[in-house]
């Protein structure tokens, strides 16, 4: 009730003006909401209209928004034409192995920046704010001379290794909890526990959302990454989905149907992660009890 | 430790490059051995000719196995440059277009093949000129195993309803684009469009050097506003679609042709391939044919413009000998046979080539009388600085047709920046 | 200490623990990124920094250049047309995806029916195909026979703007999809810092007899200031680096229109070989926006509540 109070700032509050207010403001934020989830589902159904099609009516204007004649053989030929179960799989191990590597690391390292006082702290955190400015078109070529002399090109490793270590997560992960209030910890170390035991049995509970919220971010990037495997896969069996998109879209044309297709199949595992960690971002420490 | 770093990178790269040299002089000296070569190409799984070459020289040669590597088409260069910059010792590089070429030649980083073309002696005019397209200071850096050249594809269905003969192989573009009035009708959704121009820089920029008196990298580029002129008039009449629709709703040139909504389309031979096998699947049931392109008041017929899709041998290939025989067979009349069975056009372009291509289940009738040429020019020619050049033309090119600027300043915009590029 | 120094946390209760224990448990925690983050990105990215004082083209020996670099960029007409583009694109595009991702942040924290199913819709530009959100949004602003110009034809205007193919509009377009795009992403960290509001905080305000209004301004909004604070530094340096968005919307056109810092880079390394250049311009844009992020963090100091 108290949520709905603060946070109703465009429809009315309930203790104070009239029922027939109250659901006339319900009704325009319904409405509001369906109209703009229209527009945000447009390309979707663009992507399921053109993956129906064939190549050549994609972008023919006036859209046909409902194919007369659906080619449902576009969704068989996505895994006859190109490899893409191996793709698949192959996304799916990197997206794990990085997410947890990286929800490791950042948590860790956004702690001792967030909560612990040492010599050199705002400094290196300014670096790792810093390193997010440089655009990776810049470094690209130093970071894969570097990865030549380790001999780790066309290996899943590299990747692994570049995407592991984020400045991003660690930048995020600390915002929130720096918000996490000090009296929480300074409770527990007079009870004697150590600053593991702070950040395994409290900060990181207490991080639901945050950590949701970096597992999605990570997932996603790291699902869509092109560039990445661009340069550093070259064997077929190493490769990812996003490169066999990429093998639809020829030096002399593209097969935007099958594109749309096999990008909508893709989408799939990051949807169902989207919907699993839904639930953490309405239990925080509102809902459970620790109030400070 | 980044200054250190830096040292260490700088130390590196010239002892790297020394030890290369040391192995590619001892590598090469043993031909007989087995030897594994790694070649980047791009298109891998729609193209079937990488393999097919790649099958027909290791069926021969038994001690040779070919690894392709597969790189996005789009970012081909792009990525071949990085490979290149980190020392890969990849052993065949595909050349994709001129700029890559000119860059990888005027970096050091592939190298000349003259003295292997002697002692080989290969006949380099079998390549009608596309050799010396590639000779820059004297020395070849490539060999071109394929060629596609700029024809004109017709819709024959809407000939027939206008009643209007189909285009010949001697037109010039002032009868093309009286042709191209006369074939537009309709409106709305059912507009047929005389003809169709697509958004590339080079469908305007190429009847401009057809004549052989310019070329693209010039320093007085008012040789262009006739076309410019014709182009932008038509674009104004409704006769070609609108070139910033064209660009805003991404649509592919394939799209317009196959869905009968244009009567005559410029485009390269590459198309031919992807026409045939739409029609085969279905997509379209019109019959269309194929003309050699339109040529310019005074220049000869059959005079057109081309792509070459070449072979050069990396630097630091440690296994140059092997790399040159194997790039030998694929640019060879044989391997132009190979190529050509499978619907593409050879940069040997014999008659009996040209028959096997014919022979394509689904190639137009008139193809061998269509792709005979008389001059082949290239769409960009061999320049250090391309790049910068082709950039400027693009950003121009898209100025002047979506009408932000006249033809007349958009070619004075584009003297006054080649001016200030570097020489 | 530091000018940057931020909010310092409370003392600690147990004071005994000598320095280095504490130093080298706040090391433990920072290690394992620190280790993997200098190698395999902090190193090559000093390394393409020192570049912008060299010349290199990719292959051959690096030679120093000096301040060279900097000088050619005076003269660089692209580069300042790609400048003037990027601080249009950033000066629009943090504010409007700012305020749109914690209005509909707000929006979807209360109790309503199909909430998740909005949050996931909301969420959907952000993971959809690039190319299908540049094809729907050129679509929507299509210029002969768009939704948007049929709408404003009917309005009465009598030459609607031919939006991502003009030279006048290519960019407010490319904004608009940017903050369509980008809304759902911030949504989310917005919606993640709501859940960590204390509900007490509300429940004494109610007793303070405090409207909607006063708990949205002295509770929500102060509460939710290391979110805002990291959401402006983060779209701040993601718009200045925009890169992909432009690439399939426009391509930087027409002509150089739409072209940013990041595009000019990305040719001047790989259409023309002049790394040293390149990074030159990196080291501009990173210089602006470090400056920019110090003056974040200033204000962050007077603004960003941590309690």
């Amino acid at each position: 009730m108290e949520r709905l109070l603060t946070l109703s700032f465009l429809s009315t509050s309930i203790t104070l003006r009239s029922l027939f207010k109250f659901k006339m403001g319900k009704l325009l934020t319904y409405a509001a909401l369906i109209i703009l989830a229209f527009f945000m589902l447009l390309p979707f159904l663009w992507m399921v209209s053109a993956s129906l099609k064939l190549d050549k009516d994609v972008f023919r204007f006036p859209i046909e928004w409902i194919p007369s004649k659906p080619e449902w053989s576009n969704y068989t030929t996505i895994w006859t034409r190109i490899p893409f179960m191996t793709f698949f799989g192959n996304s799916l191990k990197l997206t794990v192995i990085i997410t947890l590597l990286q929800l490791c690391t950042s948590s860790f390292a956004a702690y001792a920046f967030a909560k612990l006082k040492f010599p050199g702290r705002d400094w290196l955190f300014l670096a790792y704010v810093g390193s997010i400015a440089i655009p990776w078109q810049v470094y690209m070529v130093p970071q894969f001379i570097l990865m030549r002399q380790f001999d780790l090109v066309d290996s899943h490793l590299s990747l692994i290794l570049l995407q592991a270590f984020s400045a991003f997560g660690v930048f995020l992960l600390r915002q929130f909890f720096v918000s996490i209030p000090d009296d929480i910890l300074d409770a527990a170390r007079i009870d004697g526990m150590s600053e593991y035991g702070i950040f395994f049995r409290i900060m990181l509970p207490l991080s639901k959302p945050a950590l949701a919220t970096l597992t999605i971010f990570t997932s996603v990037a790291v699902w869509n990454d092109f560039m990445g495997p661009l340069i550093y896969l070259n064997s077929q069996n190493l490769k990812t989905i996003q490169l066999g998109l990429r093998m639809f879209i020829q030096q002399y044309g593209a097969d935007y149907a099958l594109i749309m297709a096999a990008a909508l199949v893709s989408l799939i595992p990051v949807i169902a992660l989207f919907l699993l960690l839904q639930r953490f971002f309405v239990e925080g420490i509102a809902s459970t009890g620790v109030k400070g | 430790m980044a200054s250190l770093f830096n040292q260490r990178i700088g130390k590196l790269l010239p002892v790297a490059l020394v030890l290369i040299l040391i192995f590619t002089a001892f590598g090469g000296a043993s031909a007989q051995d087995q030897v594994n070569l790694r070649m980047t190409v791009w298109d891998l799984a729609t193209t079937p000719y990488w393999q097919a070459l790649v099958d027909a020289y290791t069926a021969q040669n038994p001690n040779v196995t070919i690894e392709l590597v597969d790189i996005a088409s789009a970012e081909y260069q792009n990525v071949v440059n990085v490979m290149l910059s980190g020392g890969d010792d990849v052993d065949v590089i595909t050349v994709k277009d001129i700029p890559g070429y000119s860059g990888m030649l005027t970096r050091g980083q592939i190298i000349p093949l003259n003295d292997y073309i002697k002692t080989a002696n290969i006949d380099l005019s079998l390549y009608s000129g596309a050799a010396e397209e590639l000779t820059y200071e004297g020395s070849i850096y490539a060999l071109p195993f394929r060629s596609d050249i700029w024809i004109l594809y017709y819709n024959k269905a809407i000939f027939d309803a206008a009643s209007l003969p189909y285009p010949t192989n001697d037109m010039t573009w002032t009868e093309f684009e009286a042709l191209a009035r006369k074939l537009t009708t309709g409106s709305g959704a059912d507009k047929i469009y005389g003809a169709h121009f697509h958004t590339w820089r080079s469908t305007v920029q190429l009847p401009t050097v057809q004549d052989g008196k310019n070329i693209v990298i010039a320093e007085d580029y008012s040789f262009m506003a006739p076309t410019y002129n014709m182009v932008t008039s038509m674009q104004h009449d409704g006769i070609i679609m609108d070139y910033g629709e064209l660009k805003a709703g991404n649509i592919h040139y394939s799209g317009p042709f196959k869905n009968g909504q244009v009567a005559m389309l410029p485009m390269g031979s590459w198309f031919i391939g992807s026409l045939i096998a739409a029609q085969n699947k279905g997509e379209f049931d019109f019959p269309w044919g194929i003309a050699t392109y339109p040529h310019p008041d005074g220049v000869k017929a059959g005079t057109t413009a081309g792509t070459l899709t070449s072979l050069a041998i990396n630097k630091a290939s440690k296994n140059q000998d092997a790399a040159f025989r194997f790039i030998q067979f694929y640019s060879s009349v044989e391997g132009a046979k190979v190529l050509a069975s499978l619907g593409n056009l050879p940069a040997i372009r014999t008659p009996e080539v040209l028959e096997v291509f014919a022979a394509v289940s689904g190639v137009p009738a008139e193809a061998q009388t269509a792709l005979q040429t008389t001059t082949v020019r290239l769409e960009l020619p061999m320049h250090p600085n391309v790049g910068s050049y082709e950039q400027i033309l693009n950003e121009e090119h898209e100025l002047i047709m979506t009408g932000s600027v006249s033809v007349e300043d958009g070619i004075a915009e584009i003297n006054r920046r080649v001016a200030e590029l570097p020489k | 200490m530091s000018i940057l120094s931020l909010k310092p946390t409370n003392t600690h209760p147990s004071k005994r623990r000598s320095q280095f224990t504490k130093l080298a448990i706040a090391y433990s925690f920072i290690l394992p990124n620190l280790i993997g983050f200098l190698i395999f990105t902090l190193i090559p990215m000093v390394f393409s920094l020192i570049l912008a004082f060299m010349n290199w083209d990719g292959a051959n020996q690096i030679s120093w250049a000096g301040l060279e670099n900097f000088s050619q960029m005076l003269r660089d007409e692209t580069f300042r047309i790609s400048l003037g583009n990027t601080i249009a694109f950033v000066a629009l595009n943090v504010p409007l995806t700012m305020a749109a991702s914690l209005g509909l942040a707000l929006l979807l924290n209360q109790p309503l029916r199909g909430r998740n199913f909005f949050r996931t819709t909301f969420f959907f530009p952000y993971v959809a195909s690039l190319v299908a959100v540049a094809v729907v949004w050129n679509m929507l602003f299509f210029p002969s026979a768009g939704p948007v110009n049929s709408v404003l034809s009917m309005l009465g205007v009598q030459n609607p703007p031919r939006w991502s193919a003009s030279v006048d509009w290519a960019m407010l377009t490319v904004v608009m999809a940017s903050v369509w795009r980008g809304m759902g992403y911030y949504m989310i960290i917005y919606l993640a810092a709501l859940q960590n509001i204390p509900t007490i905080l509300y429940e004494a305000a109610a007793v303070d007899g405090a409207d909607t209004w006063q708990k949205f301004r002295y509770i929500t909004l102060p509460m939710l200031t290391p979110a805002t604070f990291f959401i402006s530094v983060m779209l701040t340096i993601a718009s200045f680096k925009v890169f992909d968005l432009v690439m399939v919307m426009t391509g930087g056109g027409p002509g150089r229109a739409t072209n940013v810092l990041v595009i000019h880079i990305f040719n001047t390394a790989f259409k023309e070989f002049r790394f040293g250049y390149a990074s030159s311009i990196a080291m501009v844009l990173f210089v602006m926006v470090i400056g920019i992020t110090v003056i974040q963090f200033y204000m962050e100091r007077r603004w960003v509540n941590y309690q």
